[in-house]
């Protein structure tokens, strides 16, 4: 699989500033990757442009064997009128129920099956919507904040559990959480505000598994590079 | 229910209430405002006819009423869409309500006669654009943060967008329709007192050839409590159906 963005320009309508500007970056290999970057650098711009939702004013997105690019984020809801159990076994492939299965049980939703998604913590809601995604056929998916109002040990759980079971697809993870990112993250693209060349920033992050510690050095070296990039 | 009626009530005796001061503060005749001993003998004595002309007029409303519905949900679901012919029946149907339809009334009577299916279509007419602008208002606006997963997986079919955004209104909706039922309702009685020959508003035009105020009176207190009874319901079948789709009480 690869992905290239070659020099990207995008504005929002009715604004002239460009927010996203002669921005390239290059995703060559699956994993868990990261984009990183301060409130309304872009980067929820990148990833709609990304998912196809938005298309940019100039510039080219080159997509190779990746035919389903998903974005999800914070702020999406399920329907209200059944349950959340119901809603899932619905929208999951027939090919995939045991995976569903499996990612109830280790994203900790079985309590919550029977319930409506109004009725669930903002953390448990996240955690939902983002199985549902990856209950689909995917190749990319696009996690906007999708952790958000998660526990930190169970983020960590969530992200370990993508990793081991998907090993063969991409996900780019957007987070303000420096150390999550830096620690989980295979490539880390850093987005810097419009004006400054390159736009995006490539680190390298630990990519830690189950078996792998993060070595505390090479962790805050990642969080450094990050935070001065 | 019984809130909308004990409304209705003090609406009413609150207007009579003015209407005597009129009579006692100006030293007005019976032949112009009648006294309450008149009021109370002519309510006696016309109310069991005037109920069966309501109840007349009332059926009518109804039946004019759900042809409004099931036309402004037909066409305010075509309408929601971003196509050449979504915005057309958007701009058609907010220009179209701009225009009084009642005026509309007496080219109803001079083709199709004074019977029901002019009444029907009068009281269908009144009720239906007021209906088509919030149907077209609700279904027109996506529900972004649901939507999206449809979107993204391909899973988007116009029944499920319908569905979504009617959930998501769902008690909008049901003011709405609740709301519609006095229009329907206004609607009919113009119809019968333009030109019908049956109803409530043809029994208000024979009192007001004969001046009777007192029956005037009567009719209109029959007039009010049955709409209240049928809004009540109305509103009572709206919360039940909320409750059912989503799992909980409206006023929770």
């Amino acid at each position: 699989m690869r992905l290239e963005c070659r020099n990207i320009q995008f504005c929002y309508p009715d604004t002239i500033t460009p927010i996203l500007e002669d921005l390239s970056l290059v995703l060559d290999e699956p994993g868990l990757h990261g984009l990183f970057g301060p409130s309304g650098v872009g980067k929820t711009s990148l990833a709609k442009i990304l998912a196809g939702t938005f298309q940019p004013a100039s510039g080219q997105i080159l997509a190779e064997g990746l035919q389903n690019i998903f974005y999800c984020h914070n702020l999406e809801r399920l329907p209200g009128w059944s349950s959340v159990g119901r809603h899932l076994e619905r929208i999951t492939p027939p090919d995939n129920v045991a995976l569903k299965d499996a990612l109830i049980h280790q994203f900790g939703l079985s309590a919550c099956l029977h319930r409506r998604f109004g009725k669930l913590s903002l953390g448990q809601r996240n955690r939902v919507n983002l199985a549902r995604y990856l209950v689909q056929d995917l190749q990319m998916l696009i996690m906007d904040e999708s952790l958000a109002n998660v526990d930190e040990s169970t983020r960590s759980t969530i992200l370990m559990t993508i990793k081991e079971t998907f090993p063969r697809a991409c996900f780019i993870y957007i987070s303000h959480n420096v150390v999550e990112v830096a620690r989980y993250c295979n490539q880390i693209w850093v987005l810097r505000g419009p004006g400054k060349h390159p736009q995006a920033v490539r680190i390298q992050g630990l990519d830690a598994h189950v078996t792998t510690s993060a070595n505390p050095h090479t962790l805050e070296k990642a969080m450094l590079e990050m935070m001065n990039a | 229910m019984l809130r909308r009626i004990y409304q209705f009530l003090m609406i009413y005796l609150l207007g009579v209430a003015v209407l005597l001061a009129v009579k006692y503060g100006l030293g007005l005749s019976d032949y112009v405002i009648p006294g309450p001993a008149l009021i109370l003998k002519t309510s006696q004595a016309e109310i069991g006819r005037y109920a069966t002309d309501v109840t007349d007029t009332l059926a009518v409303a109804v039946v004019g009423q759900l042809l409004a519905i099931v036309l402004a949900l037909m066409v305010g679901i075509t309408g929601r869409r971003t196509s050449w012919i979504g915005s057309f029946v958007k701009v058609a149907a907010y220009n179209i309500q701009a225009y009084p339809i009642v005026a509309l009334a007496p080219i109803i009577f001079i083709l199709l006669g004074d019977g029901f299916v002019s009444r029907l279509l009068i009281a269908a007419m009144i009720c239906y654009f007021p209906l088509l602008l919030s149907v077209l208002g609700i279904m027109s606006e996506p529900v972004d943060d649901i939507e999206h997963f449809y979107r993204q997986t391909g899973r988007m079919r116009w029944q499920l967008e319908v569905k979504i955004r009617a959930f998501e209104n769902l008690s909008k909706l049901t003011t709405v329709v609740a709301g519609s039922a006095t229009l329907a309702m206004a609607g009919t009685i113009v119809a019968e007192f333009i030109a019908a020959n049956d109803g409530i508003g043809y029994s208000i035009r024979i009192a007001l050839y004969q001046s009777d105020l007192a029956k005037i009176l009567a009719a209109l207190f029959a007039i009010g409590i049955t709409i209240s009874i049928y809004q009540g319901l109305l509103e009572y079948g709206g919360r039940l159906c909320q409750k059912a789709w989503t799992g909980r009480s409206p006023d929770e």
